[in-house]
């Protein structure tokens, strides 16, 4: 008993030193948890013989891992779906920067990060989805109109926890102030059908359900809605439309997913290697056609299925601000009772 | 007492390895305690001020809603399982522990899909039932929902307590009140629910801690409770040391109602002696086997075959992109890391309560109840506890964080106290003039517990060991936060297909989890049914 005891032990010890890295190895702490990832790094492991390591979770808690792991942190990549999160790790000193120009020259600049830490890979737009049956597009303008009474008890969204969303408000604190998206969020809760809750694809639901009218949803989810295998998803995909607000004035938010090198990064050139890879226009088409986002390459048209909905102004608005203005957009999430 | 103190000479040593062993256990609540001294209160403020009103009422209701139906789903088949005799008795008995198996998170994702509007039952319902379609055509993403899906796959605790209450307090108890006049619902309130009262108090304790533990199907529900509170200090404000408050507070709230509890189970100290008289056994008019029949089906059709067949459903429909190797390999995974932590767990908790009886020791027996005060920490709080302890001095080691001792140290951290209470009521059970005959014998207490107390625990550690293993498996926040590269488990997995609303896709892995749940619990089944002789009226 007691010397299996001990043999039980030696194994934990053994187990609890990370192995160091060789060479031949990529690790990643990505937040991004689709298919098509999946993909991309099968074929960069075909195409480069390099191993990708992933460690898939919130980005939050991913951020919490390296700036405690410091730098011993065996992460050389960090990837998320939320451009202020980008922003935030940065700004805590936990990327290098990567100047590589090769890479930028196949990246519209409106998306690239003005400090040089982080390398968009797709972009999003978070967009109004509204019923066929019950709303007229000229109804619709902008975000700021969500807040108009006509739309009371017909507005669904998830929930303020979401970082879409809280990217979203960043950007209304960056472009209208903080008082005046206060107000807005305070008319906007007063607007919904119900409470915050479950997912985008779920509004979407809601809405073919009839419990509302609009929602705010990320513009590949409802790509997603349509090419599903179950018939009553696509239904539920077909009940509504694709609406880009502010396309009289700034634009429609986006959000970009993207990259960073950390900032002790053990296996710097094969990360470098895997950046230049998922910039590509091969990886970057294998994006656009499953998982219905944007590419940030102009050159890569986007799935028919997102090509419906037409070409839209984006909110010029640096990216960066989605970061920066996210304690005032939470704070307003609280103090204006957006669950 | 004497007779101990003759035959053991390194006494303080073994007190001295108890106290120890706590201290590694408790660790990460000190960890937590000392990042509270460096707080900024502005954060705790505002929280105070904005949130956490709310987020108790959240979660106040939500644990009263899970608590009744759970009460419902388990006291009432228990009572009838108890007292009567029935077709399918036997597998009903079964079936009532089985939701068990299915982790509470996906037995949210099941049902919200299940129910959904594009869901099985609605999108039949349109199609054949128009009228009927328009009535179910709700929102359940409800607070009231999530509050029955949970007792659904949490009851069972209410049902094993009590059944093993009912059948200890046996027949005379209420034979004799049936002849007294009184009438069966009368005995059941006056007679049977009193004496059990310590029973159900200690499975809904276990309950309300799986409700203060759940993070993904809540956060799935819109439903803020006091752990998203913890979280939102964590991540959104960035904000460790509110968040350490937090879990501060609410582990001592846990405590402070775990400590009522002991007190309650202290004064009712009953002393029935089980007995196997038989239960009068009226033939059962027509209304009343359909009533008990109704009462035992819906907890097992809710709680476990409607999930099950929805899950093989979406298994068989997956089917042909399944990756197998994929399955098998996180299947590995989980079964290894759980063993390997369910066997620490054992190993300490036995070493305690033979420790605690053979030296009738103060400190080892307040240890013995301090070590099972982890399971008052939700999940989410171990993690972030051992990543501040592991970053902070002097037990800095990176190389610690995110590896598969971490996780696995964890693991021990919130089940000690799973694996320590069957032991403990076991080794409690037996009268101590056996170790004092053993020694009088001239007996080392190495051989004592090797030839007697193993032995004659056998089934209380069959049953610990299976009840951490089940609780193990299914362990979702803890293995999300601190599982190293490329390591996922079952749940893992599990979780991240759900969330990405990929039901389907997660559904074999749920099938894998639920399947291993199942085997283990049948063997407990077999255990129990065996430990407490559940008296036979044949």
């Amino acid at each position: 008993m007691k010397k299996y005891f001990f043999l039980l032990l030696i194994a934990l010890v053994g187990s609890c030193t990370t192995t160091k890295n060789k060479s031949k190895e990529i690790n990643i702490y990505s937040q991004r948890h689709y298919n098509v990832d999946e993909l991309q790094y099968q074929n960069f492991e075909k195409m480069t013989g390099i191993k990708v390591n992933v460690t898939k979770a919130n980005a939050d808690e991913l951020i919490q891992r390296l700036k405690n792991e410091g730098e011993n942190s065996p992460a050389d990549l960090f990837i998320t779906v939320d451009v202020g999160k980008l922003w935030q790790a940065s700004d805590m000193g936990l990327f290098q920067k990567f100047e590589d120009k090769s890479v930028f020259e196949n990246i519209d600049p409106q998306f690239l990060d003005k400090n040089g830490f982080w390398v968009p890979v797709t972009y999003r737009s978070r967009v109004v989805v509204y019923s066929n049956e019950r709303v007229k597009k000229d109804d619709l303008s902008t975000y700021e109109d969500l807040a108009n009474e006509k739309w009371r008890g017909r507005l669904l969204v998830r929930s303020s926890s979401n970082a879409y969303n809280q990217a979203l408000v960043s950007s209304l604190v960056a472009n209208l102030g903080v008082e005046n998206t206060f107000n807005w969020s305070e008319a906007v809760v007063k607007n919904f059908a119900r409470d915050p809750k479950g997912s985008d694809r779920d509004q979407v639901k809601a809405i073919a359900a009839g419990q509302g009218d609009i929602a705010i949803v990320n513009s590949y989810y409802i790509g997603l809605l349509l090419s599903s295998e179950k018939e009553e998803e696509i239904k539920a995909g077909n009940a509504v439309s694709v609406f880009f607000p502010n396309q009289d004035d700034r634009g429609a938010h986006i959000n970009v997913s993207g990259l960073a090198l950390t900032k002790n990064a053990p296996n710097r050139e094969n990360a470098i290697k895997l950046i230049k890879y998922l910039t590509s226009i091969q990886a970057q088409e294998t994006y656009v056609n499953n998982s219905y986002e944007y590419s940030v390459n102009p050159s890569v048209k986007p799935d028919p299925i997102v090509q419906e909905w037409g070409e839209f102004k984006k909110d010029p608005v640096d990216l960066n601000m989605l970061g920066i203005k996210r304690d005032e957009a939470i704070r307003i999430f609280d103090k204006t009772g957006w669950k | 007492m004497e007779i101990v103190q003759k035959y053991i000479t390194n006494r303080r040593k073994l007190i001295f390895s108890t106290v120890f062993l706590s201290l590694f256990v408790i660790l990460p609540i000190l960890a937590l305690v000392f990042s509270v001294v460096k707080i900024d209160t502005s954060n705790f403020q505002y929280l105070w001020d904005n949130l956490l009103f709310e987020y108790s009422l959240d979660t106040i209701y939500l644990i009263t809603i899970t608590s009744i139906f759970s009460l419902l789903f388990g006291i009432l088949p228990a009572w009838y399982m108890s007292t009567n005799e029935f077709k399918f008795k036997n597998i009903y008995d079964i079936f009532l522990y089985l939701p068990l198996a299915i982790p509470a998170y996906i037995m949210a994702f099941t049902y919200s899909d299940v129910l959904s509007y594009t869901g099985p039952i609605q999108s039949f319902s349109r199609k054949y039932f128009p009228d009927f379609a328009d009535l179910i055509n709700q929102d359940y993403l409800q607070i009231e929902v999530l509050g029955i899906i949970m007792a659904l796959s949490l009851y069972p605790y209410i049902y094993t307590a009590c059944r093993l209450s009912f059948s200890l307090i046996g027949a005379n108890y209420i034979n004799l009140s049936r002849s007294l006049g009184m009438s069966r619902l009368k005995t059941f309130f006056k007679i049977v629910i009193p004496l059990s009262r310590v029973a159900i108090f200690s499975g809904l304790f276990l309950i309300i801690m799986e409700v203060l533990n759940e993070y993904g199907a809540v956060k799935y529900f819109g439903v803020n409770t006091f752990t998203s509170g913890i979280f939102r200090s964590w991540y959104s404000m960035q904000d460790v040391e509110t968040a350490s408050l937090l879990a501060v507070l609410l582990f001592f709230i846990v405590v402070f109602f775990f400590s009522i509890e002991r007190y309650l189970n202290s004064r009712y100290k009953f002393n029935y002696t089980p007995n196997t008289k038989k239960f009068k056994n009226e033939p059962l008019s027509f209304k009343n086997r359909f009533i008990i029949h109704l009462v035992c089906l819906i907890p097992i059709i809710l709680g476990f075959l409607i999930p099950v067949l929805f899950i093989i459903n979406n298994v068989i429909y997956e089917f042909s992109r399944i990756d197998f190797i994929k399955v098998f390999n996180l299947t590995t995974n989980t079964v290894i890391i759980s063993l390997i932590a369910t066997l620490i767990i054992l190993v300490i908790a036995v070493y305690f309560q033979f420790l605690k009886r053979i030296l009738k020791n103060r400190t080892i027996t307040f240890f013995n109840e301090v070590i099972s005060l982890t399971y008052a920490l939700p999940g989410a709080v171990i993690g972030l506890s051992l990543i501040l302890l592991f970053t902070s001095y002097p037990f800095e080691n990176e190389l610690l964080i995110g590896s598969f001792g971490i996780l696995v140290y964890a693991y021990v951290i919130r089940y000690m106290a799973v694996g320590i209470s069957p032991l403990k009521s076991s080794f409690d059970k037996h009268p101590s003039s056996y170790d004092d005959t053993a020694f009088n014998l001239g007996m080392g207490p190495t051989k004592l517990f090797r030839s007697i107390h193993l032995p004659i625990n056998k089934s209380a550690i069959a049953i610990a060991f299976l009840i951490t293993f089940v609780d193990i498996i299914k362990e979702l926040p803890i293995t999300l936060i601190l599982r190293p590269f490329n390591f996922d488990t079952l749940a893992v997995q599990t979780y991240e297909y759900a969330i990405e609303e990929m039901i389907p896709k997660s559904s074999i892995y749920s099938l894998a989890i639920v399947m291993l749940g199942t085997i283990l619990l049948i063997f407990l089944k077999k255990i129990v049914n065996k430990e407490i002789d559940v008296p036979k009226s044949k």
